[in-house]
């Protein structure tokens, strides 16, 4: 009895106190609240959060890579070598609700590269079954390089020249369904190569002979026509990590001036993506062959002769190292994922020019190694960095785009520099 | 005895917190302090991200030389009900219609007349409308992406009700079929292109919206409907810190037990997208008071689904980004194969990738740090998981119900996945801590539940119960010789303290903290679990 007393006697002496000096577990929080009150403040984000908000809210990037009305600054976008070019690009894809495509640019290099072309496209005809593409394109590249012809040409007889040239192209294809992409294209291509202006190595045409190099002492126009198909089962072409793509392209190139140059070229281009590990490890391996066919005296000139070395083919050799009337190369690449956004990739390149399409075969295969980078948004990849190794030394290759990109399909992406 | 009643008298008078009050444990978050200036707010996603991957914001308990254990929590370690969290499935079981019916069943769209559309979003890949029903209510309609059919709003009709059940607030989301005959465009309607340029939406503007969504086999457009939300949206809430200008929000989010625990649910349902932009405040006015009361929102991007695609295998397994797994892959060149790369998905378009093979609880992760995650300690852990291994196989099964998918096998998998996620969690949790629970005085003696062996994981007893006396004023313990077992020893003073241990797990204690009262029975004030 007493026990109980004491309980009740504490009880309501715990109770009965005033209220606000924490006589209950509500006092005490109401405490904790006062003193909480006495720091509100407004809720203000930090600079940063503030500018990043500002960024998305408005749109700025949107709007600075969209441009003024589609107007818009343009970086890039010229051959490996050409240096950082700079120019203006207008470019949409919004009009008639996304069914017409226009983009017409200009760009000139700190080392006077220059580009300007235009692109008319009408990619959901027939509800998307059917597209229409057509380029026009003026470049203007004063040092290309060049090793002279064959796999037997020397790192060390690297000259340079000028290419210059004028095409207008049109592809017609069919889209049966997401898969399949057949038709056929025809363009115009005119060319002038003459000596070239990096005064590091020396002209081309002091170190070979029209012999060794057809075409490179008279100037001559083409005409071309040819026909494309396509098999596309990746899973996200803008980052494949399963499936493949399989090209054909054949391209006739008629010479419509000197009549020398008359050739066919069969462009296939083979690449199949195995991921595994749910697809955070990926290879891909890829086959490419252009294989160039000139009769009766004709010759392939050697501005369009296939070519090799640089950072979508032989990464461990310096760009357009090897050239000849026929290629091939075998590329192997093993990405896997660091974090989600940047994958690590170990490659193997092998590949070689050769005369004749007898040699179609594996060997005598120059090899480069290496490895590299590959930053992704949205499984995108907008940069990648490789370090390719041959037994010419070592290229470092920076890119704000994927490997292997695909050219346009038709005869506009025939030519082996683009 | 008379000096300690003076002891207790003068203790009383001071504003020293203490151990125990006479009015513990509280049930309710006492009545808010009414706001009365609050800013509507934003959030930056990126800013998020970046700050929680590469800054450790709030006061984590890694940092610390003391882990700080929950607050905002009662004397028994339960949230106090109110603005944040409420008690529903565990502590009173819901029925199968409760529990289907979630958040709400009485206001879907009104289903006869037109929806009129007030706004719309057309950017990005998941476009979605705002509508007036027929009686004036606002909804937000989200869809399914074009590639899965389904899954988001599956997964939204799943994991809002589960969500709910466990006690967080969610808005209504509704199933809803509809007709583009439905739609009725209002007047003055604007739509944003991608630049954010604003200009009259059209009727073709719908049309190709609706373009971008699936149909159902009989032509229909299926879609969740999202009841806007009582009060005045004032932005998300971060997992860490406090609201400024909100006087009643005064516990370091970090630290609070429902949002610790949430880790956890998250697990379960695979919500890496647990991320402060998917929440949001609200400011209500009840019984005279204006307070903010908290929502869990956006839960389509759950069982795999990625609201827009299906979610990266890697979700739940490893932040996006990471120190020291990254430099593990970099350098391994990808041969330290991660655990969660390896498991395997059924083809299931409407269920996205989840699995129960591979899922380690203790090892799930968000898609990016969450202070309130990563300063959840064992008991917080336990907190959540005693909630979750509540949902019987027959509920998980009724509830997975509501997504109404037009596979069978997505209904099952997603049910099996369920259940046997709840089984690891509750394996992986009940063992960190004791795992018993509600306990009460009956016929004088102590009684609890073991709730391993309640759900077949074996039992982690027998238990030892020694007895102690208690004050409640500073907290110390004095020993009843003699006084051990189950029963309530005979010769104690107004609080009784018992410490319950197991001999199979020599770290791992529960103190119970009973208040004997005069004219009433013995009641647990206080339950505090210790490893």
């Amino acid at each position: 009895m007493t026990k109980q007393v004491i309980i009740l006697t504490l009880n309501c002496l715990l109770l009965l106190s005033p209220p606000g000096l924490g006589q209950t577990r509500i006092d005490a929080i109401e405490q904790q609240r006062s003193e909480h009150q006495k720091q509100l403040a407004p809720e203000k984000n930090t600079s940063a959060e503030a500018f990043l908000l500002r960024l998305k809210d408005e749109k700025i990037l949107e709007r600075i890579s969209y441009g003024y009305n589609g107007l818009r600054a343009k970086l890039g976008g010229l051959v490996t070598g050409g240096g950082f070019a700079l120019g203006p690009e207008y470019f949409r894809e919004d009009l008639a609700r996304g069914s017409v495509l226009i983009r017409t640019g200009a760009q000139i290099s700190f080392k006077n590269y220059q580009k300007a072309d235009a692109q008319f496209t009408l990619p959901k005809l027939l509800g998307g079954k059917m597209f229409v593409d057509t380029r026009a394109s003026h470049r203007n590249y004063p040092g290309i390089g060049y090793y002279g012809p064959g796999p037997d040409s020397s790192k060390s007889g690297r000259a340079n020249y000028r290419l210059e040239d004028t095409a207008l192209d049109s592809a017609v294809g069919i889209s049966p369904s997401r898969f399949i992409k057949f038709g056929g294209a025809a363009g115009f291509l005119a060319v002038n190569v003459g000596p070239g202006t990096d005064d590091r190595y020396a002209s081309a045409e002091t170190l070979y002979t029209p012999t060794q190099a057809p075409g490179i002492d008279r100037q001559t126009n083409f005409f071309r026509y040819g026909g494309f198909g396509q098999f596309d089962w990746r899973d996200d072409p803008f980052g494949p990590k399963h499936g493949g793509n399989y090209l054909v392209q054949y391209t006739r190139f008629e010479d419509r001036d000197l009549r020398l140059h008359d050739f066919n070229l069969l462009d296939i281009d083979l690449r199949q993506h195995i991921g595994f590990f749910n697809r955070t490890r990926v290879i891909t391996l890829r086959a490419h062959t252009q294989l160039t066919d000139s009769r009766g005296g004709q010759s392939v000139p050697f501005y369009l002769q296939p070519m090799l070395g640089g950072s979508d083919d032989l990464r461990g050799f310096r760009p357009f190292r090897f050239s000849g009337n026929n290629s091939l190369v075998l590329n192997a690449e093993y990405r896997w994922e660091i974090f989600s956004g940047c994958d690590g990739a170990i490659f193997v390149d092998g590949g070689k020019v050769f005369s004749r399409r007898g040699e179609l075969n594996f060997r005598d295969l120059e090899a480069s190694a290496g490895f590299g980078l590959r930053f992704n948004a949205r499984n995108r990849r907008f940069i990648r960095m490789d370090f390719g190794f041959s037994h010419e030394g070592f290229q470092v290759w920076f890119k704000f785009n994927d490997l292997f990109q695909q050219r346009p399909l038709g005869t506009a992406g025939s030519q082996p520099i683009w | 005895m008379s000096r300690f009643i003076l002891f207790m008298f003068l203790s009383s008078l001071s504003a020293n917190a203490q151990a125990l009050y006479p009015d513990d444990p509280v049930e309710f978050e006492p009545k808010p302090v009414s706001v009365t200036e609050v800013a509507k707010r934003k959030l930056s996603d990126y800013y998020d991200l970046v700050r929680n991957t590469l800054d450790t914001p709030g006061q984590l308990n890694r940092n610390a030389s003391k882990p700080v254990r929950a607050q905002a929590v009662n004397t028994l370690g339960e949230p106090m009900q109110g603005a944040w969290w409420v008690k529903r499935h565990y502590y009173k079981p819901m029925t199968l219609d409760e529990l289907v019916a979630g958040p709400g069943k009485d206001h879907p769209p009104a289903p006869q007349g037109s929806w009129t559309v007030v706004g719309a979003k057309n950017e990005g890949i998941t476009p979605g409308f705002v509508i007036l029903d027929g009686k004036n209510e606002l909804y937000f309609i989200k869809f399914d992406p074009l590639s899965q059919p389904e899954m988001a709003t599956g997964a939204d009709q799943v994991a809002i009700r589960l969500v709910h059940a466990l006690g967080y607030h969610v808005p209504e989301n509704y199933l809803v079929e509809f007709s583009e005959e439905t739609l009725v465009l209002g007047k003055d309607v604007t739509l944003a292109d991608r630049l954010g340029r604003r200009r009259p939406m059209t009727r073709r503007d719908l049309t190709e919206i609706l373009l971008k969504v699936p149909k159902n086999s009989h032509g229909r457009y299926r879609a969740t409907a999202s009841r806007a939300i009582p009060g005045t949206g004032i932005g998300p809430y971060r997992y860490h810190g406090t609201r400024r200008d909100d006087p009643n929000d005064f516990v370091p989010h970090e630290h609070r037990r429902d949002l610790r625990g949430f880790a956890i649910v998250s697990a379960w349902i695979g919500h890496d997208d647990s991320r402060a932009i998917n929440t949001y405040d609200a400011l209500v006015e009840e019984n005279g008071a204006k307070f903010i009361r908290h929502y869990i929102l956006d839960l389509g991007s759950t069982f795999g689904s990625g609201t827009q695609r299906p979610n990266s295998p890697r979700s739940g397994g490893e932040y996006l980004f990471g120190w020291k797994q990254s430099a593990v892959q970099l350098f391994s060149l990808g041969l330290a194969v991660p655990y969660w790369a390896k498991a395997s998905f059924p083809n299931l378009p409407s269920i996205g990738r989840f699995e129960f093979a591979r899922f380690d609880p203790e090892r799930w992760v968000p898609e990016y740090p969450n202070p309130a995650f990563l300063n959840r300690l064992p008991d917080d852990e336990f907190w959540a998981a005693r909630q979750i291994m509540s949902f019987g196989n027959e509920q998980i099964h009724a509830i997975v119900g509501s997504a109404q998918y037009s596979d069978p096998k997505a209904a099952e998998w997603l049910a099996q996945c369920l259940i046997q996620r709840r089984d690891k969690i509750g394996r992986a949790f009940y063992k960190k801590v004791l795992p018993i629970d509600k306990f009460e005085v009956r016929e004088s003696q102590l009684v609890f539940e073991d709730l391993s062996e309640k759900a077949d994981f074996g039992a982690a007893g027998p238990y030892t119960i020694q007895w102690f006396q208690f004050d409640q004023k500073t907290g110390a313990t004095t020993p009843l010789p003699g006084a051990t077992g189950s029963l309530l020893p005979a010769q104690s003073g107004p609080y009784l303290v018992a410490k319950i241990e197991s001999g199979s797990r020599p770290n791992q204690r529960v103190d119970v903290t009973l208040r004997l009262g005069i004219s009433s029975s013995p009641t647990v004030v206080g339950v505090d679990r210790l490893w």
